[in-house]
């Protein structure tokens, strides 16, 4: 991060919206910078560095995945996706290509920053911070590669851990099932979505305590798995 | 309803004018062919050629239907046996294959009129389709981005401490939140039943974990669930289903929500995932009002609503109807049951199971 304060760029065409992502962000200490199109975005994003872009989808001028495809280009600054429903594959084409993470409109400010933290967190991760990630009873020290629920050592195979890996990396975020089946069974098996499901259901016996009731891998229909993050584990039981 | 019969009125009697005019014209058009067919009558054999009074009659099939057709083919047949068939200047007509002539008049005029009223028809409800998918997209854009600001303008606003921290003031904008969310699920309901009207359901498959729908219904529901005791029973070993997770998560989050608005705040509800035979079945049971015989056969139709609760529990009759929809389109089937009134309801879908995968045996999976 360039400073104590992190720098939000929000990209919206709807002038309200922009409004209340500014109060909400400012409210949590952010700087926020903010564009009406597409355009002023990626000439926001080139003057002056940012920690985080908030994209619409919806812009006027340009396709929010053009935006997401040329700052990846360049950067690795985490970009949270403002979609409308119904609309899983548009989902898993922006993550692909790049984006961190997305919310679907309407939403709440708490949600769109809690994918923000996480995407932030991963960027200082990777930039020498805390290597453990901890959510709840579950430690995964990406350092030693130690998995443990409790304080007690899991004995996981190499593809388990493969993928508890990947879903640390991007703890709180969600991750495709495309890319998960990538990387863990390489790209052959990029359609056997079955394994993916077995086997996490596989991983969820050792490490939640219900796993039929999984809070902490959780499942975004459609799209992939999230590991989610200590605020939601502390937030009362329905 | 009075404007709606005020508005028949009006087009019944626009489209009684339409006809008028149409026949009027036709009659006019066969009046001026007449005086063509008398002037040919000294150079030419017109007894046959009377067969051109077809063109008077189709002019008004095409323009104005049966009615304006079969009046001008009347009157055609009128003209040419008074005119043009011996006896001249006699209606009656002697030669066998004229009668024939004339019985032709009519039938084309009827067959041609319902031709061109239909094909008319279906350029109306073409229309009618344009306008409905482009109110759909405006709609869903013009109501969304509102709803958007709203919802996130009063998360905000719930944050802020001065909000918080006031007790009287934190739980309206709790209400506005919570109503502006409630306001986005009935339009989501209003295009997704337009959708399934307009141009069906087209799932898109793939393998998912029955209990990954169930527990993602329950999540999305969460705050309507809040005042019930809520027991989830999902069973461990669930065969993977491949189907479109989303509309069934959508079609089980009907379920819910129906289970928490007819029955009351602190009873309990039910959702259980098991096997049943060769399909995995999903069910919503809960303490409520359930449901009478004449009930129970009719909650899947569109638009039904109890007479018990039309009044009293707000809704548009169209959560189980669009339910129904997606799960039927994922190749499932749904059921509900109900001892009688007030004594609970129980909603099940049974979603198919394809042969085993037999994924652990595979060597790739876990080597």
């Amino acid at each position: 991060m360039t400073s104590a304060q992190p720098v939000v760029l929000i990209i919206d065409d709807e002038v309200q919206i922009r409004r209340f992502l500014r109060a909400g962000f400012e409210l949590e200490r952010f700087v926020v910078l903010d564009a009406e199109n597409a355009e002023a975005g990626l000439r926001a994003v080139t003057l002056r560095p940012v920690d985080l872009i908030v994209v619409d989808l919806g812009l006027p001028d340009l396709d929010g995945s053009v935006i997401v495809e040329r700052v990846r280009s360049w950067s690795s600054v985490p970009i949270i996706v403002l979609s409308v429903r119904s609309s899983e594959e548009e989902k898993v084409r922006l993550l692909e290509l790049g984006a961190d993470d997305y919310v679907v409109k309407p939403f709440g400010m708490a949600e769109l920053l809690a994918r923000s933290r996480a995407a932030l967190r991963r960027q200082t991760r990777g930039s020498g911070g805390d290597p453990a990630v901890r959510i709840g009873p579950l430690t995964i020290n990406l350092a030693t590669r130690a998995v443990s629920v409790d304080g007690a050592r899991l004995q996981l195979s190499p593809k388990e851990y493969r993928l508890l890996q990947i879903l640390a990396q991007h703890a709180g975020n969600v991750v495709t099932h495309q890319h998960l089946l990538k990387e863990v069974w390489g790209i052959k098996h990029v359609n056997d979505g079955h394994y993916l499901r077995m086997f996490v259901r596989k991983i969820r016996q050792k490490i939640e305590s219900d796993p039929t009731q999984p809070r902490i891998l959780l499942t975004e229909l459609g799209v992939g798995y999230r590991l989610a993050q200590q605020s939601e584990l502390d937030m009362p039981q329905r | 309803m009075l404007g709606g019969i005020r508005g028949w009125k009006i087009s019944a009697g626009a489209s009684l004018k339409a006809s008028l005019s149409v026949i009027g014209a036709s009659l006019l058009l066969l009046a001026l062919l007449t005086a063509a067919l008398a002037a040919l009558r000294n150079v030419a054999d017109v007894g046959t050629v009377t067969i051109i009074y077809l063109i008077a009659v189709l002019y008004a099939a095409i323009r104005g239907g049966v009615v304006p057709a079969v009046i001008t083919a009347v009157a055609a047949i009128g003209a040419a046996a008074f005119f043009f068939y011996p006896p001249i200047y006699d209606f009656r007509v002697y030669d066998p294959i004229h009668l024939i002539d004339l019985v032709l008049f009519i039938v084309v005029a009827v067959v041609t009129g319902q031709l061109a009223t239909g094909v008319r028809r279906a350029k109306i409800r073409e229309q009618g389709d344009l306008l409905r998918e482009a109110l759909i997209g405006s709609v869903s854009h013009e109501l969304r981005t509102p709803l958007s600001t709203i919802v996130g303008s009063a998360s905000v606003l719930a944050q802020s401490p001065d909000i918080a921290n006031n007790a009287q003031l934190a739980p309206l904008v709790n209400s506005i939140r919570e109503e502006a969310e409630r306001l986005n699920e009935s339009i989501q309901n209003l295009l997704d039943a337009t959708r399934i009207s307009s141009e069906g359901v087209r799932p898109h498959a793939e393998w998912v974990d029955p209990g990954d729908i169930v527990n993602v219904a329950i999540e999305h529901k969460s705050r309507l669930l809040a005042q019930h005791q809520l027991k989830v029973v999902v069973a461990p070993d669930l065969p993977l289903v491949r189907l479109d997770p989303m509309l069934v998560e959508k079609a089980l989050g009907q379920l819910i929500e129906n289970a928490a608005k007819y029955s009351s705040p602190g009873s309990s509800i039910s959702i259980r995932a098991e096997q049943s035979g060769d399909m995995v079945r999903i069910a919503v049971q809960d303490q409520g009002v359930g449901m009478s015989r004449e009930e129970q056969k009719r909650i899947w139709d569109r638009f039904y609503r109890s007479p018990r609760h039309r009044d009293t529990i707000p809704g548009a009759g169209l959560g189980l109807w669009i339910a129904r929809a997606f799960v039927t389109a994922c190749d499932g089937r749904v059921d509900a049951f109900s001892p009688g009134i007030n004594s609970g309801t129980s909603v099940s879908f049974y979603l198919p199971v394809q042969p085993s995968v037999g994924v652990e045996n595979s060597k790739a999976f876990d080597d």
